[in-house]
């Protein structure tokens, strides 16, 4: 358990503090790890009160939204974090899971490969979405915001799933690889923007849609049916998903890359 | 203030000094004989057992220019992963395989290394290339001015102008770059790629200009040669990577004759094209021309395992590499008609035939020249890998069950065709030292660099003697810069400034009336700017400039 005692002044790389790492360290040795924050380093203990000896429960007391990188690369166990984290939650995380009590900042799930990552306040900007320099953004696992989510949510996101329970901001699923974005409430400008496969979930109709997406009318899609009981067995706050489907109206786009993603608004 | 080392065992080939205890003193930055028993010693440190030799002089290392910044800008994730915090000392940075400039400075000195040389700066790029250079601490620096496929060099060679008047243009490029010597990529071939020849063999004339790579190594070199420029022309050949470029290399090794001339990278130029896959090893066949001709020498550009970036002027092959770029991402581009640039992210792996052999064929032509002061050390960093190696490289020149127990580990067909079973040879501290310190300084006409005899500047790396010969390298005791201990057991102690090695060779200044018609005509800048002048160098008085003597001009 890592107890945050002092306000960092610059933003911490917490890409240490992971299961995989902590694993068979002592408390001393833990306290002596050496974190980035800002341009230099400094030790574990010299922000966190560290108690507790469960590697694999590891939880964030107080956290603050200057605390970036947590379970960065993580293949195993579970991270709770109380208050708000900064950027790069679980960035290129292979397993396990992430409980954010709060708010997160952006590049939640950046490069995701597997594992499930949950919010239960609101998420910044490019949710589980590609780094400039990286390919394609998250490529499996699963990302739940239960309040709003900032732009270009799964911006060249590759596979796997992102539910926002709010609001989107402007070009949600942009350039979308392919996988799957659930938003339940009201999306921003050019929804699916570039999006060259995949498919976007949709509770009501989008602020604005490119004119390269182009309505298919009103349809009755079963796999909707399988797709949302699945979500409802995850957990409760997947309840509100057995009211929802099948029919729904469907987009298809973005003709301008090739349109063969899809947009579905719920009816 | 007069520093003794005391009882080291020093290696120092260019005063043929192997392995002998002597103490050495330091007064003023300068390596000086024993003084008079009455002076004061002001400090000195007890190194016995230790191994001490002259700071490492890397002759081709990319650190700096145009294109270490398109490939820093293409490869973020190689920033990222990597970041270095700031101390009380230095300053932060990142950057594995393409480390900020100060960190790229940091991890030279830690190695024991103290000069690093730019093979490859454009003459348009210099002034860029100088300041990146004077933002990497610690290490002395120089660079080589990029010609062979610049419109103006081009324009004359088909005009067939007078070996004088292309002496005197080399001369002005080596001038106005503030540069140590002329290197040459990809003869002419930089230049076709953009007329759409996607091949240019060593005899193939040109599409537009109808000048052959032959024609412009030949006439460069003997310029570099009739200036007096103390390295010989450095030349990055044609049909780099290609299967059966060993002729190519050869042809080139006989086209020069008797002219003094430096092959770089010559590991990509030695593959030969026999067997069921179409690549083998040309490595025992140009090792073997290269100990027949003592007017060559060459650096080796060995492939080292895990992630790199290359980053070449050639355009050309960087063109027909970009298939195999790993990540996916590439680039390549013209720069202002002089040449080009092309950037391809390379993952070398040990299980892979093609990688796994060029990794043989390295140390092959490392084990089969003769003479370790024509053969010099390096990864042609990043494109081979990144200098951050060359402990692990040492290590597997000098240990020959080391070397048998990695080659176990490569693709078996590749380990099969290499002749690195039959090969015994072991490097020993002595020949390390040529390759490393003695050699490149003397090639490059540093005569004050490279060796620890009186009058030499004190650039001294002290190492623990160990069996394990990158554990010995990678982490010197004491690294001394002009006198003054910059690096105690891997850490920075001290910042310091190194200097910029250059050379002025005499030429006719009238050179300038035509290139200044020819600035105004066709190029981007003005010819006065874009001339470097040492003012630049020397910046806000922290930047050093050091000329060194050419030879005597010799004329043909």
């Amino acid at each position: 358990m890592f107890a945050l005692t002092a306000r960092p002044l610059q933003s911490v790389d917490l890409s240490p503090l992971i299961p995989d790492q902590l694993a068979g360290k002592s408390i001393a040795k833990i306290k002596a790890i050496e974190l980035h924050c800002g341009n230099r380093s400094i030790a574990v203990e010299q922000l966190f009160k560290v108690s507790g000896n469960d590697s694999e429960n590891i939880s964030f007391l107080r956290s603050s939204n200057q605390l970036n990188f947590i379970g960065s690369e993580m293949s195993y166990g579970h991270i709770e974090i109380r208050g708000a984290v900064g950027d790069f939650l679980g960035k290129r995380m292979k397993g396990g899971r992430i409980h954010v009590h709060g708010n997160a900042g952006n590049w939640v799930g950046n490069g995701m490969a597997e594992g499930k990552i949950e919010i239960t306040g609101d998420a910044g900007d490019f949710i589980g979405a590609a780094r400039p320099g990286d390919q394609h953004g998250m490529s499996n696992g699963i990302i739940c915001v239960s309040g709003n989510a900032g732009d270009r949510t799964g911006d060249r996101m590759r596979r796997g799933i992102i539910i926002i329970h709010g609001n989107a901001g402007d070009y949600c699923g942009s350039r979308l690889l392919a996988g799957t974005i659930i938003v339940l409430g009201i999306a921003g400008k050019l929804t699916g923007y570039g999006m060259k496969r995949g498919t976007i979930i949709l509770g009501r109709r989008p602020k604005s849609i490119a004119v390269t997406f182009n309505t298919c009318g009103q349809l009755k899609m079963e796999f909707l049916r399988l797709l949302f009981r699945q979500l409802t067995h995850m957990g409760r706050q997947f309840k509100a998903f057995n009211e929802l489907g099948p029919e729904v109206e469907r987009l298809a786009g973005d003709f301008a890359c090739g349109g063969k993603g899809e947009i579905l608004v719920l009816q | 203030m007069l520093i003794r080392l005391i009882g080291g065992k020093v290696y120092d080939p260019a005063n043929e000094v192997d392995g002998e205890v002597r103490d050495i003193f330091i007064d003023n930055g300068k390596i000086v004989a024993t003084p008079p028993h009455d002076r004061r010693i002001d400090k000195s440190y007890d190194i016995r057992d230790r191994v001490v030799m002259a700071g490492g002089i890397d002759i081709h290392t990319h650190i700096g220019g145009g294109k270490v910044n398109i490939a820093r800008m293409m490869f973020p994730e190689d920033h990222r992963n990597d970041p270095v915090s700031r101390t009380t000392r230095t300053r932060a940075g990142c950057g594995h395989v393409l480390p900020s400039t100060p960190i790229a400075g940091y991890r030279y000195a830690q190695m024991g290394y103290t000069a690093c040389f730019e093979p490859a700066m454009l003459p348009i790029n210099a002034r860029q290339a100088h300041m990146e250079m004077a933002d990497t601490p610690i290490v002395d620096k120089g660079a080589y001015a990029l010609l062979g496929n610049d419109d103006f060099l081009l324009r004359m060679f088909a005009a067939n102008k007078d070996q004088q008047i292309i002496n005197d243009y080399v001369a002005w490029i080596i001038h106005a770059t503030q540069s140590i010597a002329i290197k040459v990529v990809n003869p002419g071939g930089i230049s076709a790629f953009k007329f759409n020849q996607r091949k240019l063999d060593l005899d193939e004339p040109h599409r537009h200009y109808g000048t052959t790579p032959r024609q412009i190594l030949r006439q460069l070199a003997q310029a570099v040669y009739e200036l007096g420029v103390p390295h010989p022309l450095h030349v990055h050949g044609c049909n780099l990577g290609i299967p059966g470029n060993v002729e190519t290399t050869l042809d080139t090794i006989e086209a020069m004759e008797d002219l003094p001339i430096h092959l770089t990278h010559i590991q990509f130029h030695s593959y030969d094209n026999e067997g069921d896959r179409r690549f083998s090893s040309g490595a025992p066949r140009v090792a073997e021309a290269v100990n027949r001709n003592s007017n060559v020498s060459v650096d080796v550009g060995q492939v080292m395992y895990g992630q790199t970036v290359t980053a070449s002027g050639d355009t050309m092959s960087q063109y027909r590499n970009h298939l195999l770029a790993d990540p996916n991402k590439w680039m390549c581009m013209d720069i202002e008609c002089d040449a080009g640039c092309g950037v391809v992210p390379f993952h070398y792996r040990e299980r892979n035939f093609v990688n796994a052999l060029q990794w043989a064929i390295g140390l092959e032509i490392f084990l089969l020249i003769g003479d370790p002061w024509r053969v010099f050390l390096t990864t042609d960093h990043p494109n081979g890998g990144p200098f951050t190696t060359y402990p692990h490289l040492i290590r597997l020149l000098m240990d020959r069950s080391f070397r048998s127990h990695m080659l176990s580990q490569i693709n078996k067909s590749a380990a099969e065709a290499s002749h690195l079973t039959s090969i015994n040879r072991e490097y020993s501290l002595y020949e390390i030292a040529i390759m490393t310190r003695a050699a490149p300084a003397r090639s490059l006409g540093l005569k004050d660099r490279g060796h620890l005899g009186p009058g030499a500047s004190a650039d001294i790396t002290v190492y623990k003697d160990q069996v394990n010969k990158e554990k010995m390298f990678a982490k010197p005791e004491y690294v001394f810069k002009d006198g003054e201990l910059v690096v105690q057991n891997g850490k920075i102690v001290k910042i310091t400034q190194g200097a910029t090695h250059c050379v002025k060779p005499d030429y006719d200044k009238t050179i300038e009336r035509s290139l200044k018609r020819y600035f105004d005509r066709y190029h981007t800048v003005a010819l006065d700017n874009f001339k470097l002048r040492a003012e630049e160098i020397k910046g806000n008085g922290s930047g050093v400039l050091a000329i060194h003597p050419c030879r005597t001009a010799k004329h043909a």
